[in-house]
Order: C-alpha cells, then structure tokens, then sequence
C-alpha cells in the first residue's frame, strides 16, 4: 500500500496525486504517441475510433454517471455534431470553425431538451430523450434538402487550409488531441464547483437544492455540456465513417453509448475509457466468434445486438461497478493482502423508495 | 411536400379512421398495462414488455400453425407459457436487482430486449409470419363502416381483460396483496406479504397481458422479432395516461393509436410515426404526472 | 432582535392541518428548541421555512426580508442551512466533498474558468479547503475525511450533515432531530457541540428535539407545537411545566 504525506491542500486537487500515477499516464502517453510508429493502419483506424467513443462516453458520463440523469437518446447528439459538420464543411466553412460550430450547436439543443427534464426524473427523463432521439432520426430522413434523407451525404475530406487531416496517421493524432482536451475540460469541472453541484444533484435533489444548488440550471447546464461533448465526437465519426445516414445513428447506437458507461464504470472517467475499448474491440471480439460458432448459431441476424445484450445483463447483475470497478476491487485485493475483506466492496440497497400516492 | 388538409373531413372517414385508431391503441393500451402493472407492483420498469408481446406473438404461431393446435387451445397454452417465461424472468434476472437504483433495473431490462430479438430470430427466424384465426377475413358493414373481425376482437378483448383486472386488483387476495407490496416493499413483507412470490406473479400476469396483446395484434400486423419495438410507443402511452394508473394505460393508448391514425392521413409523410413521441414530449412539458397523476415528491 | 420571525403559518394537505396558524420568532443568537409529540407538524415547519413546501397562508420574514416567494435554492444565499430528520447526504462522496458542496455559495467563479481550472479557480478550492478543514476541527470528523458517506456509521453521518450545513457558514441553522440515532454518549457530545456553534460562530440555531435533557441544557427557549398548532413558547423550564404541554404529551 501507498502511503502520501501531505503537507498542503494543493495535493488533493492536484490531477495526478502523485508521482507514480504521473509516471504511469505519461508512459500510456508516451506509448500512445509512439504506437503510429508499430501499429497498422487499420489498427490505428480502430484506435481513432475508441477515442471517438470515449470522447462521446465523457459527455454520457457527466450526464448519466455524475449527474444521475439517464439519457436514451444520446445517438441524438451525435447526429447532430456529425451532420451539422458535414453541413458546414459543404458550405465550405473552414474545417475547425465547423467543428466548433457543430459542438456548440449540439450543445444548445441538449439544454433546450433538458428544460423539460427540469421537473422530470429518472424514467420520464429516460423516455423524453428516447422519444427525442426518434423524432430527430425522422427528421433526418426527411429534411432532404440538408441531411440528403435515406440517400445520406458524403462527408468532405478533413483539412486545415491546405494541410490534409485525411490519412490515418494524422487523424490519429487529431483524435487523440481531441480526447486528451476533452479528458482535461472534463476532469477540471469535477473537481470545482460546477461538477461537485452535479454529483450532488445525483445523490440527493433535495438536500442540493438545500445546499443553494439551482436544479434548473445545473441539470440544463449538465445536458449541454454532455450535448456537446457528444456533438464533437460526433463530428469527428462523421469523417470516420466518411458518409452519413439515418440509420447511423439509430436507438441501437443510443443503447451502445450506455452500454460503454455501463460496463466500463459508472460515476468515473475511467470507466469512459475502458468502456470505450470494450465497445470499440466488440466487433472484432464477435467477428472472431462469429468464425468459430457452428454455422448455424453463427448466422443469427440479430446475434450481435443480442450479445450486447447479454453483456449487459451480466454486468449489471454481476459487477454494477463496471470493468474500473471490477479493476479497484482486485487492486485493493493485492493491496491489502491477506486482510482483503469482501466486504470492503459491499453496496447499499435500499428498499425504500417510493414515490408514489397510491 | 403537400398537406392534405385541403381535402377536407369527410364523416365517414373519420368514423373509419377512429375506429382503427381504437384498435391500435387497444393493442398500445394492452402493451402499455404490463408496463404499468410491474411498475406499480414493484416499481420496475421493464422496457422489454413490447418484446414479450412479440413472444406471445411467436409462440401463439408455434401452436396454431405448427402444432396445429385449434384457438381455443392455442389461446390458453399462449398464456400459460408466457406466464411461465415472465415469472422466469422475474425469478433469474430480476429478484438480484431488488434494491439497486431504478436505472440499473432499466438498463437491464433494455438488454433483456436484445437477447429476447436475438433469441426469437434464432428460433423462428427473420421473415414476418402470419398468425392464422378463425376469425380471420370477415368484416361487418355498418352503413359503409368496414369492421374487420380482427380489430373488432382487439377491441372487445381489450375491454374484456381491463374489466377482469379490474375484479382481480378490487376483489382478490393476491390482488390486494399486489398493491400492499407496491405501496412499500418492506412493510408488506414485516405484515406477512410474500413479496417476493408477489413479484414474481405480477411478472406472470403482465407477460400474459402481453401475450393477449400479441394475439390480437398478429393477424393485423405481421410477427416478426422487431414487431416489440411498438412497446416504446406502449411506452409513451402509459406516461402520457399518468405512469401508475391503469386505466390512465389504456386511455393514454387509445390517444396515441387515435392522433396516429389521423396523423397518418392528413399531415405529411413522417408524421404519423413521430406523432405519438411529439405527444409524449408535449405532456411531459405541460403536465408531467400524466392525465391520471399518481406521483408524489419524496418525503424529507 | 429576531432574526426570523413567521406570522399565521398554515398549511394543510389535503384536508389535513399539518401547521395551523402558528406565529413565532426567533432571536439573533438564540438556540431554539422546538418540541411535541409525532405528527405535531414540527418537520412540516422547518421544511416551510427552508422553502421546501409553500405555505398556504402566512408569511416568513428572515432578516427582515419576506422569504416566502423565494425560490429554494435562494435560502442558502440568504443564510438558512438545515439537516434533516433522516440525514440526506451525498452518499457515493466522501465526507469532503461532501462539505465542498456546502461551500457552493460561496462560489465566485463562472463555468469557463472551471473547464480550464484558472488560478483563481484553484485559489478558490484551496479557500474552500481551509473552511472546511476548520469545520472538520470543530466537530473532530478528522478521521473520516477520505471516506464515503455510505460506509459511515450513522452517528458519525448526522455529524457530517451538520458540518456541511456548517459550510455554507449560515447565520440560521436548522437541525432536525439532530439526537435521533445516536447513543447517550453521542448525544452528549452533541449537546456541547451545540453549544459550541452557537457561542463560537454566533449561529442563531433553531432545533427539532425529542431528548428534553438535550433540549434543556441547549436551549434558550422551547416552543411546543400539537397537532400543528402552537401551544406554548417559554423557557425550557416553564415550558416542561405548562399544563397544556403536559396534556399533549401525556393526554387527559
């Protein structure tokens, strides 16, 4: 076990508590930078992806994972950072202007779509995002002129001014800029006031408001913020993908964005990234299965989804806490060896909590 | 795009278009009440109700058009296992999660959906079957109003099990015991309530309601494994009816399967499909508790 | 001087009074005890003043400012803080945190600042620290610092909630049987840690109490509510004497 002295207040705001967790994120650092250097580009194709997810998993994690608001419509977002982008870029705006554009519009509609959620919790919340999520897909079939309807449009080749964004490498590298910005945006407002009223809105509303926290405001202010996070991944999916669709962004997208917060870790940054690598590794994980089921099990149309599904159920059941949770339990196993109890990790229920009339 | 607005109303039509609206929102209705029951019962709320109807759907197939057992065998055996595969649910994947936070339950319940596609694809496949009744067909004329059978028995069988609800939940032991243990789970476990036998009959119960609702919709609408994505406009029918109420269920169905229809008809294409969602968002703006409120804030 | 002062409060649900035309106030520096049997309306009284619930007639003036239309989160600013009867922490926080969100008001920087985590935002958190840690001394949670709410034991958790009320350094602190769930030796200790609040940071403490010993020993003056009406106000002597109290509490 480690034991810090602390000899000021600094050291517990500080983002690495100390010297050991700075040697460890800078050489993932170091290898993340280096890993163009050994990696093909297919791989780095898939890398790129995983930032994109976490990029939009942090935007689900400070709505649904520190806020406690459950959003089933985040595909919404995407879609909008993705073909305000693509819009844009057509119009022949400029490629960061563009993607400023299409974060902040994303943004301003996820505060507009959390005003109803003011006096909504939980399941009515849950529901309002679905129902948004569907009409917005609708609209994206329909308002032809802009989106292209069903046909889709083609996403212009990415660039600042004449410098190309295009090949692997560099967008790479421009994912991986983008994630490590979000990730320092993200860590910053937890750890001030703003991120402290969110987690306080997530435990307890009433007390929050008690303690001079405006539920208004925080909670728009927690849906545009995530909005928009998830709008700027979106707008970099857009060039993974290289042509948009409506059934890009569909329910089943919406459910894979709370699957990654879901099993990577609830209530953590950690968790986005882990989540980030199971769903990114996912297909490659059941393509491999899909080769070595019988033929038969194999071709089941809906086994992928279904397999998400599974996974889903397992994990809540057997690990609410996710992958990073699953990870602290056995570090604090060897850390704490042999007093390792198993109820160190043991969660509250509650078996009261009604609220309802009749 | 063109309005058809201009068309005008012609009564006929709109008799006709009401009376379909009233058999989609029957099938609504139904879906919508399962979710009710297992959320008043255990406050759950279980996002795959659509997909066990779809199941209900399959296995009413299965008896009648393999088996080639006659309706009324058919109807009953439906039901039955159903009833078996909702108390099932309850028993494996539910009861772990008594006490966790509402999210988590949902989550679950939404990935219960995917592998329930992914399981009914595996058995019965992917191209859409129809289910084969004896009433099937026919259709009554009421001065120029067509009937089919079909949404005529959607309708009569709808108001047939709200009224046999309604005895159980008013008259019954279990009844009652369902709403005690909805009211506050340990209470009614400290007066003697078997609780957690309560929950797994009210899961029982509500996958039948599904079932029902799977059998009346099959012959209108085809089977196949995504015909459950229904349960989500099911699902905006139980808010909008109040979440909680039952017969705020059926009313908040028979809205949406209503303003569908004429939506359908008389606004641009698109709309008909996202007009029960634009009716949901529009409640929960203006009056979120629903038409038949029943929410209360926490106590401190 | 009052400090807060209320004028014919009622409010009723449903048919039921819960707090029916009751008018008191309440001194600058005072602990005042309110007392009665269950149901005498006592939680429903804090949770008008915090603004919780509206109140069908009457009116509150706090420093002598009407609060009655004030919107909830506004009562903080304004320098009301409150626990509550069955302590309504930030469970999945640890205790500091937990006394960080009690700082809230005092914030003083915007949401741009805080994404980019400017000096003045870290010299903010360190001011923030230091008021907490000072509240941390004051009720000796020292030890609980790191850890999360949901693995405390209960005694220690209505500390905690006291301490964050604390935070927001309120003129008027409300505390909500601030003894329930805690043994004699706790309670004890809380009695001086009452005292201390009261004569060290000069709060004005208004408390819900059933334990009379606690009660008299803290307060300068009890009122006694039935059935959500106000039977007697006095010191805590002439209070436990008044035959209508006794009467309430023992019946005919």
């Amino acid at each position: 076990m480690r034991f810090i002295k602390k000899t000021h207040y600094n050291q517990d705001i500080q983002l690495f508590k100390h010297q050991g967790q700075l040697f460890w994120y800078g050489a993932l650092g170091v290898a993340l930078l280096l890993s163009p250097l050994v990696l093909s580009d297919f791989y780095l194709g898939e890398l790129s992806l995983v930032f994109i997810y976490a990029i939009a998993g942090i935007g689900l994690m400070l709505l649904t994972g520190y806020t406690g608001l459950v959003s089933l419509g985040h595909a919404a977002f995407l879609a909008i950072g993705a073909y305000t982008h693509a819009y844009l870029l057509a119009q022949g705006w400029p490629f960061p202007v563009s993607i400023l554009c299409a974060t902040l519009l994303s943004s301003l509609v996820g505060a507009i779509i959390g005003i109803p959620a003011l006096r909504m919790t939980g399941i009515y919340l849950a529901v309002a995002t679905l129902a948004f999520a569907i009409i917005v897909e609708q609209v994206l079939s329909h308002w032809v002129s802009v989106t292209g309807g069903f046909r889709g449009m083609a996403v212009e080749l990415p660039s600042i001014g004449s410098f190309s964004l295009d090949d692997s490498v560099t967008f790479y590298f421009l994912c991986l800029f983008i994630l490590t910005g979000c990730l320092f945006l993200a860590l910053n407002l937890l750890r001030t006031s703003t991120g402290r009223a969110m987690t306080a809105i997530r435990d307890s509303e009433i007390s929050a408001q008690s303690m001079g926290i405006h539920l208004a405001y925080t909670k728009t202010l927690a849906f545009g913020i995530s909005a928009g996070f998830t709008g700027l991944a979106g707008s970099l999916l857009a060039h993974k993908i290289g042509y948009l669709a409506p059934d890009s962004f569909t329910l089943l997208i919406s459910i894979q964005l709370l699957l990654m917060v879901v099993v990577g870790g609830l209530g953590s940054l950690h968790g986005v990234i882990y989540g980030a690598l199971f769903i990114g590794l996912l297909p490659q994980g059941l393509a491999l299965l899909r080769d070595t089921l019988p033929p038969a099990l194999a071709q089941i149309p809906g086994l992928e989804p279904g397999i998400f599904g599974l996974i889903l159920v397992l994990v809540l059941i057997y690990e609410p806490q996710g992958i990073y949770g699953r990870w602290l339990k056995i570090r604090s196993y060897f850390e704490e060896f042999p007093l390792y109890r198993k109820a160190t990790h043991k969660r509250q229920r509650s078996y009261l909590r009604t609220e309802r009339l009749k | 795009m063109q309005f058809a607005l201009a068309r005008g109303f012609h009564f006929l039509e709109v008799l006709q278009l009401l009376v379909s609206g009233i058999s989609q929102g029957c099938v609504y209705g139904l879906i919508a009440l399962g979710f009710v029951l297992i959320y008043k019962a255990t406050e759950m709320v279980n996002f795959a109700q659509g997909d066990l109807m779809m199941l209900g759907a399959f296995f009413a197939y299965s008896y009648i058009n393999i088996f080639e057992l006659p309706f009324y065998l058919a109807f009953p055996a439906t039901i039955l296992t159903m009833a078996i595969i909702g108390a099932l649910t309850e028993r494996l994947l539910l009861r772990p999660m008594i006490g966790e936070p509402h999210f988590s339950v949902l989550m679950l319940t939404i990935g219960l959906g995917f592998i329930l596609r992914a399981v009914a694809g595996a058995i019965w496949g992917n191209e859409p079957r129809s289910l084969s009744t004896p009433y099937a067909g026919g259709v009554i004329d009421l001065n120029g109003l067509i009937i089919g059978y079909e949404n005529m028995v959607i309708i009569l069988g709808t108001a047939a099990l709200c009224l046999l609800l309604y005895l159980f939940f008013r008259f019954t032991r279990l009844g009652l015991a369902m709403q005690a243990a909805s009211q506050n789970q340990l209470a009614a476990f400290y007066v003697g309530i078997p609780v957690k036998r309560v929950y797994s009959m009210v899961w029982a119960i509500s996958a039948s309601i599904s079932a029902v609702a799977g059998i009346l919709v099959a012959p209108v609408s085809l089977i196949d494994p995504l015909m459950g994505f229904v349960g989500i406009k099911a699902f905006a029918a139980a808010i909008v009816g109040g979440f909680g109420s039952l017969p705020g269920a059926i009313v908040g169905g028979l809205i949406i399967g209503i303003v569908e229809q004429f939506a359908g008809l008389y606004l641009p294409p698109g709309f008909s499909d996202v007009s029960a969602y634009v009716i949901l968002l529009a409640m929960l703006l203006i009056r979120p508790q629903g038409i038949f409120a029943s929410m209360q804030r926490k106590k401190v | 001087m009052s400090l807060l002062a209320a004028n014919n409060l009622s409010l009723s649900f449903g048919g039921v009074h819960a707090v029916e035309d009751v008018s008191f106030s309440v001194n600058k520096g005072e602990v005042f005890s309110i007392i009665g049997p269950n149901g005498a309306g006592k939680t429903t009284l804090f949770n008008l003043i915090s603004r919780i619930y509206d109140a069908s007639t009457g009116s509150i003036r706090f420093n002598e400012q009407d609060i009655s239309q004030v919107p909830t989160h506004r009562i903080a600013e304004l320098g009301i803080a409150r626990t509550f009867q069955n302590t309504e922490l930030f469970e999945q926080e640890t205790v500091l945190r937990n006394l960080l969100i009690g700082q809230h008001v005092h914030r003083r920087t915007n949401l741009l600042q805080e994404f980019l985590f400017l000096p003045s935002v870290r010299q903010q958190e360190l001011r923030f620290r230091k008021d907490v840690e000072d509240v941390i001394d004051l009720l000796d949670l020292q030890h609980y610092r790191h850890q999360v709410i949901a693995n405390l034991p209960y005694g220690v958790r209505k500390m905690v909630e006291v301490a964050r009320a604390l935070c927001l350094k309120p003129r008027l602190l409300l505390l909500d049987e601030p003894s329930s769930g805690l043994n004699p030796e706790e309670t004890e200790d809380l009695s001086f840690q009452i005292e201390d609040i009261n004569e060290e940071l000069g709060t004005t403490i208004i408390m819900v109490e059933h334990d009379m010993n606690l009660v008299s020993r803290t307060s300068t003056r009890v009122m006694a509510l039935a059935d959500g009406k106000l039977i007697a106000v006095g010191s805590p002597v002439e209070i436990q004497q008044h035959p209508e109290v006794l009467k309430a509490y023992l019946g005919e």
